[in-house]
C-alpha cells in the first residue's frame, strides 16, 4: 500500500467517524486485471478497501446526484472540474460534500497498450510507471513505451491534474506528461477534411452505435432527471437505432453539455462500439474557449456558460 | 449547379413572437415582396431556441433555419436574446464541425418595425441557400430511408 | 470425426458462401462482430476471441421491421415483410454464445412462436469454434459448459495444430460437411489432440461462481433491500450488460410515421432503463438496486424456475465492457447466507 493510499483510507475514515461524511465515494480494486471499481460506501469496515493507483479511470462525481446526505469523494484534477461545475449548475451544494483530491499523472488508455503489444489487457502480466516511461510485462519480458503513447487522450491535453477545489489534498503534484498537439490529433485530421467528407465520417461511425446511452450515463454533466430521448410528447427522436437518430442523440447532447464537459472523456472510454466521441466533446471544448474564453468547471462562483452572457460578444454570424 | 439552382429551398423560421414576428407580419401588411421559402414557427422568445429545435427542423427535411429574436437590448424578457446568441453561435459552429454547411443555420435580429429588413433577411438567405444543394443530411442512400414526417 | 487444413479454411467458407450468407467474426466496424464474410480475410483466426456484439444480433436484430403500413382510402394497408429465406451460416460462434442461443430459443421457439426470430433461427447453421483462449472475464465453466465443447452447435472446430479438428454434432452439421470439399477423416491422434487442447482451454477459465449455492440463496434474497442498494450502488443504468448479453432477449416496439406511410418496428430493450417499466401511474423498478435485482433474478432465479436453466453463459460481456466494472459474480458470491428479515418498503 502506497503512502497516498494510507492516507487516504485515514482522511475517508475520519470523516466518516466525524460524520464530516455520510457516504465516502472512491475507488476499490477492481475484478479485472487493471482495473478499478467504484466504491460508495457508508460502511467503516469497507475503508480498507480504497485505493489509489494509475488505473482510476471513473469520474466519480457521477455517483453524486444518487447520493442523500454528505459524501466524501476522491477526486483528481478533471474529476473536480465536474464537481464545481455541478455546484455551478446547482445540482450540488458545496458544503455538502467533501472533496479529497488526488493529483494525478494521467490514467493509462489500456486500448493504447492493446495497440502497440498486440496482446489483450487480460494477456499481459504487469504495467507500471518507471519515471517518465510504461513498463508493460509480457510473459515476463519488459516493454517500455514513452508516457506519451500511452496516456489517455484526454490525460494528454490536461492542465488541471491536481484539483483546484479540494478540502484535502493527498499529495503533491505528480509529473505531467503533455502532448496538445497528439490530444486533439484526430480532430485536427477531421478538421482539414471537406464538410461532406466529416459528415461522412461520423455518419459511418454512429451507424454502430446501439443506443445503450452508456456515454450518456457515465457523464456527470448529464444530469437531467429525463433526457430528451425519452420524451414521447412529441416524441424528439426515434428509440430505434437509426444512424440519423443516434447522431442526432449525440450532436444534441454534446450541445447540452456545453461547458459543463470538462474533457474527462468518460464517454468514449465507456463507448461498447468504440464511437470516438471525445472527437466531439474536446472540439465543444475549445469552440466554447474560443467563443467565449470560458473552461468548464474551474470557477464555481461563475455563472454556466449557457445562463450567462456579455452584451458585447460574437454575432457576426448574425444578420 | 445550373439544375440545383432552379430548386427552392425551404426554411424554417423560428421568429421571436415580440419582434421579429411582428416583424414579418408588418412585411405582408406593407406588402414587401420576399420568396414564399419560409415557413414560421412564433416563439415566445427567440431565447426558447434549443438545439434539439433547430437539428430536429433539419432531420425533418428543412434546407435551412432562421432564428430571429429582438436586437441586443430590446429582449421583452431582457436577456432571451443574448441567452439565443450564445446558443446559437455554439450549436452553428459544432454543426459546421459535424459536417454541415455553414448557411443551413441563420440568425437575425429583426424589431416589430422592420418589414423591410424581415423580407430581405429572407431573401438572402434563400440566395444563400440556393447556392448549396437541398439538404440530404440524414438522407439515407442506402436504404431510402426518408425524413421523418 | 473430420478435419480441415487451416490454410483451407478460406476454401471451405468460399464453398459455403455459394450456398449460404456466411458471418465471420469481423472488426472492421469498430467494435468485433458477425459480419458478412467478404470472401478472402480470415484474418480473425488470428485475434479473435469473442465478438463484442453477441451472435444473437443475427436472429434478433436491433432493428426489426415487424410490418409496414400505408394509408390508402382511409384505411391503413398492412405489408408483411418477406420472410428471411436466405439461409444463414455463422462461423465461428463460441459454445458460451451457442448455449445461449438455444436459451433464447426457449422464449421464441417454445414458449410462443416469433415468427421473425425463427425465420432466421431455422435458416441458420451454427459452426462453433473452440475457445482455447478465454477471458479473465469468463466463466463459462461453472454453468455446466466448456469453451470448447461441442454444444448448441452445427458443426463443431477446434484447433488442433495445423488442422481444425471437426466434429459433426447434428444432421444437419453432418450433411454439410458430406458436401464440403477439403474435409478428410481425423486420425485417432488427431481426437485425444483435441481433447488435451480442450482441457488445457477449461483449465484456463479460472473465474468460478457456485450456482447451487446460488440457487439456494438468491430467491431469499429478493427482499433484502440493503443488499442490493449496496450492489447496485455503482450500477450506472446504461443498456451495456444487456445489450450485449448473449441471452438477454428484451425488445421495444416503436411505430415509425413517414409521410402517408411507416413502418412498425421493434428494436432493443434493456430493464437497466427506469421507462422499461414505466406506467402512467407508476414505475415499479424507478429506483436503481430494483433494476440491478431484476436483472440478477431474471437470470438466475426467474429463468431457472420456467424453464429449468440459468440464462447466463459465462460469456463475461457484461463484465469486460461495463464502464464501471460492475461484476455479476462478484454480486453472486456475496449473496448472504441468511434470508434478511426485513420486509421491502414501499
Amino acid at each position: 500500500m502506497s503512502e497516498t493510499e494510507q492516507k487516504l483510507r485515514n482522511e475517508a475514515m475520519t470523516l466518516l467517524e466525524q460524520g464530516r461524511a455520510d457516504y465516502i465515494i472512491g475507488y476499490e480494486a477492481g475484478s479485472l486485471k487493471f482495473t478499478t471499481t467504484p466504491l460508495i460506501t457508508r460502511d467503516k469496515d469497507d475503508i480498507d478497501r480504497l485505493v489509489i493507483n494509475p488505473f482510476i479511470l471513473n469520474n466519480l462525481s457521477v455517483f453524486l446526484g444518487d447520493i442523500s446526505g454528505k459524501a466524501g469523494i476522491v477526486a483528481k484534477g478533471c474529476d473536480s472540474r465536474s464537481i464545481v461545475s455541478l455546484i455551478q449548475d446547482q445540482q450540488l451544494a458545496r458544503e455538502d460534500i467533501v472533496i479529497i483530491g488526488v493529483p494525478c499523472s494521467g490514467v493509462i488508455d489500456l486500448n493504447k497498450v492493446e495497440k502497440l503489444t498486440g496482446k489483450d489487457r487480460d494477456e499481459l502480466d504487469d504495467i507500471a510507471w518507471a519515471g517518465d516511461k510504461a513498463v508493460v510485462t509480457i510473459e515476463g519480458a519488459k516493454k517500455e513505451f514513452p508516457a506519451k503513447d500511452v496516456l489517455m487522450d484526454d490525460c494528454l491535453s490536461c492542465d488541471m491534474p491536481a484539483p483546484q477545489e479540494y478540502d484535502i489534498l493527498l499529495d503533491e503534484v505528480g509529473p505531467l506528461v503533455c502532448d496538445k498537439e497528439l490530444s486533439r490529433s484526430q480532430i485536427k485530421e477531421l478538421e482539414e477534411m471537406s464538410p461532406e467528407q466529416r459528415w461522412e465520417f461520423w455518419k459511418n461511425e454512429f451507424s454502430r452505435c446501439i443506443r445503450c446511452y452508456a456515454c450518456r450515463q457515465v457523464c456527470p454533466a448529464c444530469f437531467c432527471k429525463r433526457c430528451f430521448v425519452e420524451e414521447t410528447e412529441p416524441q424528439w427522436i426515434s428509440p430505434l437505432p437509426k444512424w440519423q437518430d443516434n447522431l442526432i442523440f449525440q450532436m444534441t447532447r454534446m450541445i447540452h453539455v456545453a461547458g459543463r464537459c470538462t474533457d474527462c472523456g468518460e464517454c468514449q472510454r465507456s463507448c461498447p462500439v468504440n464511437i470516438p466521441l471525445r472527437s466531439l466533446s474536446k472540439k465543444m471544448e475549445e469552440i466554447a474557449d474560443e467563443l467565449f474564453q470560458y473552461k468548464a468547471g474551474t470557477d464555481k462562483d461563475a455563472p454556466p456558460l449557457m445562463a450567462a452572457y456579455e452584451s458585447e460578444e460574437a454575432e457576426d454570424f448574425i444578420r | 449547379m445550373s439544375q440545383e439552382s432552379e430548386w427552392e429551398p425551404k426554411i424554417l423560421g423560428f421568429l421571436c413572437r415580440w419582434c421579429s414576428y411582428a416583424g414579418a407580419d408588418l412585411a405582408g401588411t406593407s406588402r414587401k415582396k420576399y420568396p414564399a421559402n419560409i415557413r414560421i414557427i412564433k416563439i415566445p422568445c427567440s431565447g426558447r431556441i434549443d438545439p434539439l429545435l433547430i437539428i430536429r427542423a433539419l432531420r425533418t427535411g428543412f434546407d435551412g433555419v432562421l432564428v430571429s429574436g429582438c436586437h441586443p437590448g430590446d429582449c421583452h424578457y431582457q436577456t432571451g436574446n443574448y441567452r439565443a446568441r450564445r446558443r446559437i453561435a455554439i450549436t452553428k459552429n459544432f454543426l459546421e464541425y459535424m459536417g454541415m454547411e455553414p448557411q443551413r443555420l441563420q440568425a437575425s435580429w429583426v424589431s416589430a418595425s422592420e418589414g423591410g429588413k424581415f423580407a430581405e433577411v429572407v431573401s438572402e438567405i434563400t440566395r444563400d441557400l440556393k447556392e448549396i444543394s437541398p439538404n440530404r443530411l440524414f438522407t439515407d442512400e442506402r436504404d431510402g430511408t426518408k425524413a421523418t414526417e | 470425426m473430420k478435419k480441415v487444413k487451416k490454410q483451407d479454411i478460406t476454401r471451405l467458407l468460399s464453398q459455403w458462401q455459394k450456398e449460404f450468407t456466411v458471418f465471420v467474426p469481423s472488426r472492421e466496424n469498430g467494435a468485433a462482430e458477425m459480419t458478412v464474410w467478404d470472401g478472402q480475410d480470415v484474418s480473425f483466426l488470428d485475434w479473435y476471441r469473442n465478438t463484442v456484439i453477441p451472435p444473437k444480433a443475427n436472429f434478433l436484430l436491433n432493428m426489426e421491421i415487424m410490418f409496414g403500413f400505408r394509408k390508402e382510402d382511409g384505411s391503413y394497408n398492412l405489408e408483411l415483410p418477406a420472410a428471411a429465406t436466405q439461409k444463414q451460416l455463422v462461423f465461428g460462434i463460441r459454445p458460451c454464445d451457442a448455449r445461449a442461443t438455444s436459451i433464447i430459443d426457449m422464449v421464441f421457439k417454445d414458449a410462443y412462436e416469433d415468427k421473425y426470430y425463427l425465420n432466421r433461427r431455422e435458416n441458420t447453421l451454427l459452426i462453433g469454434m473452440g475457445c482455447l483462449n478465454p477471458y479473465d472475464s469468463c466463466f463459462c465453466t461453472s454453468l455446466g459448459l466448456g469453451p470448447a465443447e461441442a454444444t448448441d452447435v452445427d458443426l463443431m472446430l477446434t484447433d488442433i495444430g495445423d488442422d481444425f479438428l471437426i466434429e459433426e454434432v447434428t444432421d444437419k452439421g453432418k450433411e454439410l460437411v458430406a458436401r464440403t470439399e477439403g474435409v478428410v477423416e481425423a486420425t485417432r491422434d488427431d481426437e485425444s489432440r483435441a481433447g488435451e487442447v480442450k482441457d488445457t482451454a477449461y483449465k484456463k477459465v479460472t473465474r468460478k461462481i457456485d450456482t447451487r449455492e446460488i440457487e439456494k440463496r438468491l430467491p431469499a434474497s429478493f427482499d433484502n433491500e440493503e443488499f442490493w442498494e449496496k450492489v447496485a450502488a455503482k450500477c450506472v443504468s446504461c443498456g451495456i450488460c444487456t445489450f450485449l448479453c448473449p441471452t438477454c432477449y428484451c425488445f421495444d416496439i416503436n411505430d415509425e410515421m413517414l409521410k402517408g406511410d411507416g413502418a412498425r418496428y421493434r428494436n432493443w430493450d434493456s430493464c437497466s432503463f427506469p421507462l422499461y417499466t414505466k406506467m402512467p401511474a407508476e414505475n415499479p423498478r424507478e429506483e436503481k438496486w430494483r433494476r440491478v435485482r431484476q436483472k440478477v433474478h431474471h437470470k438466475y432465479t426467474f429463468y431457472p424456475s420456467l424453464f429449468d436453466v440459468i440464462a447466463c453463459t459465462g460469456c463475461g460481456r457484461c463484465i469486460r465492457l461495463c464502464p464501471v466494472n460492475w461484476d455479476i459474480t462478484q454480486t453472486l458470491e456475496s449473496v448472504p447466507a441468511e434470508a434478511a428479515t426485513g420486509t421491502e418498503k414501499k
